[in-house]
């Protein structure tokens, strides 16, 4: 990864946890070469966007957008693109945090405690369906 | 990706698809520490795929399903 996008993934990080929210091209710089360095960062894995729209999907483990992943952490209500990806909200931030999301089969709540890295409800399971190899084929649906 | 709330409902939600991997929540807290902790961090650079097997395989994600590409 080339050193300048290096800096665009850390200023389009470091906006997000500042505000709470992915930034517009914009709020960071010239657009278009702000949308070009995301566009590189996109090929890299290194952020998603939405490739309609080039606007921010994902700056994983965050998501930019509303997803059934809700965190509490550091004070903010955040978005995660995934069970795995909520926990790594608290992770990124080295926060303490709280999970809120819904069994996908029988849609009760599931709300989950971390505190110190470990969950308050060992009971609950994550399952993965898509192979390893796969993530990236299609990461939102992953 | 998702949470359940017991193996029951990972089953009845498949619906009779192929299973993916099932590890409990203790272990995906563990996995995600491990994955995303320096994500934020102004140091941060892409971690190598051989960095990214050794967390798989130290928390004993291994075999096909857990094989990087």
């Amino acid at each position: 990864m080339e050193p300048a996008d290096l800096a665009l993934r850390r200023r389009t990080y470091a906006f997000l946890v500042e505000h709470g929210r992915g930034p517009t091209p914009a709020e960071l710089g010239e657009p278009e070469e702000i949308l070009a360095g995301w566009r590189r960062l996109h090929d890299e894995h290194a952020l998603v966007l939405n490739p309609a729209t080039d606007e921010l999907r994902m700056l994983n483990p965050f998501s930019a957008v509303p997803t059934a992943y809700r965190v509490q952490a550091g004070g903010r209500w955040w978005y995660g693109n995934c069970a795995w990806d909520a926990l790594g909200v608290c992770a990124a931030l080295h926060e303490d945090g709280r999970l809120e999301t819904s069994c996908p089969d029988c849609g009760d709540s599931l709300v989950v405690e971390i505190r110190n890295e470990r969950p308050d409800d060992e009971s609950l399971l994550f399952h993965c369906l898509v192979p390893a190899a796969r993530w990236w084929d299609d990461i939102v649906f992953t | 990706m998702n949470l359940f709330r017991s193996e029951e409902h990972i089953v009845r939600w498949l619906g009779g698809r192929e299973p993916g991997a099932t590890i409990s929540v203790a272990k995906l807290s563990e996995l995600a520490h491990a994955w995303w902790g320096d994500r934020v961090s102004k140091d941060w650079v892409p971690h190598t795929r051989e960095q990214n097997t050794a967390i798989l395989r130290r928390l004993g994600l291994v075999g096909g399903f857990w094989t990087l590409p």
